[in-house]
């Protein structure tokens, strides 16, 4: 009896090893990555964007699947910090071997994680927005969801006129889209007779008197602020102390609720902010209303659940789990005309029916240029009263 | 641009005079143990968070947050020597060095799982500057500067009236000596680390005073705190308040010649320039 188990185990064994790899990987969950900031200035957010992404994975499993296998979530922080972001997409496409990256947030971890990918074969959908992001070499194993930044600056600039503003003085850390965002911002306000300066300082800095000093002394009628939470949170005490009272205007990312509850009123006051609107009637934007509990999902969450259908349903539609199959098919998902989704769930079953899917997200109608941007944006004007964001329009 | 210079400078004394107390703090340990503790970034936080608590969830007053901001600091830089540092004394200071700087990491994070990476404020109403003709000068900036000088004040008088602080310094000043006269080595470490660690604690809440406090807001001052302490001349008491107030009118002024956000390079070019033309530092004979 000993001996027939033996043997059975040996025949079994060897059959199994003889088998075509295919046969054994067959029902061998597909793996996808998050890569968003859990700590670091990106912190507010990384984490209810990788909840988001494991809700529509876990709805989805729920449901079967994609080609009949399960998806495997792994998600990493990039700790907003391009070196250890490298380190954390090392591991991802490495030891986790993901088909997909989602959700990279901060321009200089994406910029530095982008190689990778392609390089490895493994597709990236990103939220960053500097200008420099679409313009690398990617091949079409990238996408972005952001607006890029030519567009971020020219609005900023357009809107400090619409202001009133003539004299605008920009302040910001070292970014990829640090110097995009002012050239484009400054572009926009000669041509209607306006001007701009730029100042590049230290987002470590624990105070910024002396940067305030030397902006006050250009005598700007607008600040535009265009640094992260921590450092404009330092940026505008210090711009409160030195008795300025003109005009104020930022990144909706940086002025958030966290930070307007962890200043006083008379700092935040009237701030003026912009940022890339989510989709907001769309059944999509419902979907991630729904899933983080919250009536106001910031953009990014709306962004990287766009991401997560679009990568599952580019899978089904080029009939395989891999970076190479979601990049050759995401834009027969996500546009050219066909059935209208704005969820994996229903565009999974159209295309196991057979029927060509157009996705419309939570961010927008998710259509992408060769290049990877998006070719339509909403923006969200919003100015800061008593403590809170009061929407002004979207436009 | 002379009035800017001279806002600069200004603006450079409060800072250094905030960042001397850390400084000292790293400098009283490195005197005593021989180890330059890493861990005094997140220490700071650990002082900036403690300060948080006390003065908003107990309604604390600024100077009873500062007091809890010390003890809560002294006795998690207590847990970090014994847990971390002590276990590898034999191993040598380079040794010790890397586990203070685990350490670090491991509280940061602590930190970071218990309050979230969301900003917090103090309950304090922030006041607009005071203006002198074309300077200026804040009033938190003030009482931070003033707080500072009390606790360099109270740490001058400890370490020379009392008997721990001069058995503090006779272990600095020769170790073996001190023990021949019964000082009790273990004792005067745990109050030096003790007394390090607080000031730290202290540092950070007054940092965070004056900008807010999270998870990293300690570790943003390591580079300057080490670089004070370098220049001032490693273990050496006056060498770290100098070294401090140093840096904190360097980096100031830096921002009016050069970029600003190259100002870590003056860190480093302090540190690369002390190491290469006098290592003991401006003040510090026995660190050589």
């Amino acid at each position: 009896m000993t001996l027939f188990t033996r043997r059975a185990t040996l025949a079994a064994g060897s059959a199994l090893l003889a088998a075509p790899h295919a046969v054994r990987a067959q029902g061998a969950p597909i793996r996808l990555g998050t890569l968003t900031p859990l700590t670091g200035a990106g912190g507010p957010y990384g984490p209810v964007m990788a909840n988001c992404v494991r809700a529509v994975i876990t709805e989805v499993n729920a449901a079967g699947g994609v080609l009949g296998r399960q998806i495997q979530l792994v998600s990493e922080d990039d700790q907003t910090n391009p070196e250890a972001g490298l380190r954390s997409a090392r591991k991802l496409i490495d030891v986790d071997r993901v088909a997909a990256i989602m959700g990279t947030w901060a321009s200089s971890v994406t910029t530095a994680v982008a190689p990778l990918c392609w390089e490895s074969r493994t597709f990236l959908a990103t939220v960053s927005g500097a200008d420099s992001i679409t313009a690398l070499p990617h091949n079409g194993w990238l996408v972005r969801t952001q607006p890029n930044t030519t567009l971020q600056g020219r609005k900023f600039g357009e809107y400090a006129i619409e202001l009133g503003a003539r004299r605008a003085f920009f302040m910001a850390p070292q970014t990829p889209f640090t110097q995009s965002q002012f050239t484009n911002m400054k572009t926009a306000m000669e041509r209607a007779g306006g001007t701009a300066e730029l100042l590049v300082y230290d987002a470590s800095k624990p105070s910024l008197r002396t940067e305030v000093d030397q902006a006050l002394r250009f005598r700007p009628d607008i600040i535009v602020m265009g640094g992260y939470t921590p450092d404009t949170t330092v940026l505008l005490r210090d711009i409160f102390r030195a008795g300025y009272t003109g005009r104020k205007l930022a990144f909706a990312y940086s002025v958030n609720q966290q930070m307007l509850s962890a200043l006083p009123n008379d700092v935040t006051e009237g701030i003026h902010t912009l940022a890339p609107s989510p989709a907001e009637n769309s059944g999509g934007f419902a979907r991630v209303k729904r899933i983080v509990g919250n009536d106001n999902p910031d953009p990014y969450t709306c962004q990287v659940y766009d991401h997560v259908n679009l990568v599952l349903m580019a899978m089904a539609a080029g009939r395989d789990g891999t970076g190479q199959a979601i990049r050759d098919s995401i834009r027969s998902v996500s546009q050219g005309g066909g059935e209208k989704v704005d969820n994996a769930l229903d565009g999974l079953r159209a295309i196991a029916a057979g029927r060509k899917v157009d996705y419309d997200g939570a961010s927008g109608p998710c259509d992408f240029t060769d290049a990877g941007d998006i070719s339509d944006c909403q923006f969200r004007y919003e100015q800061v009263r008593a403590g809170r964001q009061t929407l002004l329009r979207i436009a | 641009m002379p009035e800017a210079l001279a806002q600069a400078l200004i603006n450079g004394v409060i800072a250094g005079t905030i960042l001397a107390v850390p400084a000292l703090g790293f400098t009283a340990i490195f005197a005593v143990l021989n180890y330059p503790n890493f861990a005094i970034g997140a220490l700071a936080t650990v002082g900036a968070y403690a300060g948080w608590v006390g003065n908003t969830a107990l309604g604390l007053p600024m100077v009873a947050a500062l007091a809890l901001a010390f003890s809560a600091t002294a006795v998690a830089g207590l847990v970090v020597q014994w847990a971390a540092v002590k276990p590898l004394e034999s191993a040598g200071a380079l040794m010790m060095a890397i586990a203070s700087l685990a350490a670090g990491l491991v509280l940061e994070n602590a930190l970071r799982f218990g309050f979230g990476n969301d900003l917090r404020g103090y309950d304090l109403p922030l006041l607009r500057d005071w203006r002198f003709g074309e300077f200026r000068v804040g009033p938190q900036q003030v009482q931070n500067f003033a707080l500072a000088l009390a606790a360099m004040g109270m740490l001058w008088a400890f370490l020379r009236y009392s008997r721990t602080g001069r058995a503090m310094r006779a272990v600095a000043d020769n170790r073996d000596l001190a023990l021949l006269r019964g000082v009790d080595p273990a004792r005067v470490a745990a109050v030096t680390v003790a007394v390090g660690a607080g000031l730290a604690g202290m540092g950070g809440m007054l940092v965070g005073l004056d900008t807010s406090v999270d998870p990293l807001v300690g570790t943003r001052l390591v580079l300057s705190i080490f670089a004070a302490a370098v220049l001032g001349g490693l273990g050496s008491i006056p060498g770290a308040v100098a070294g401090a107030i140093a840096i904190g009118v360097a980096e100031e002024v830096a921002v009016l010649a050069f970029n600003p956000a190259y100002r870590l390079v003056v860190g480093f070019v302090v540190i690369l320039a002390v190491l290469t033309l006098r290592p003991a530092g401006l003040f510090g004979a026995r660190a050589s």
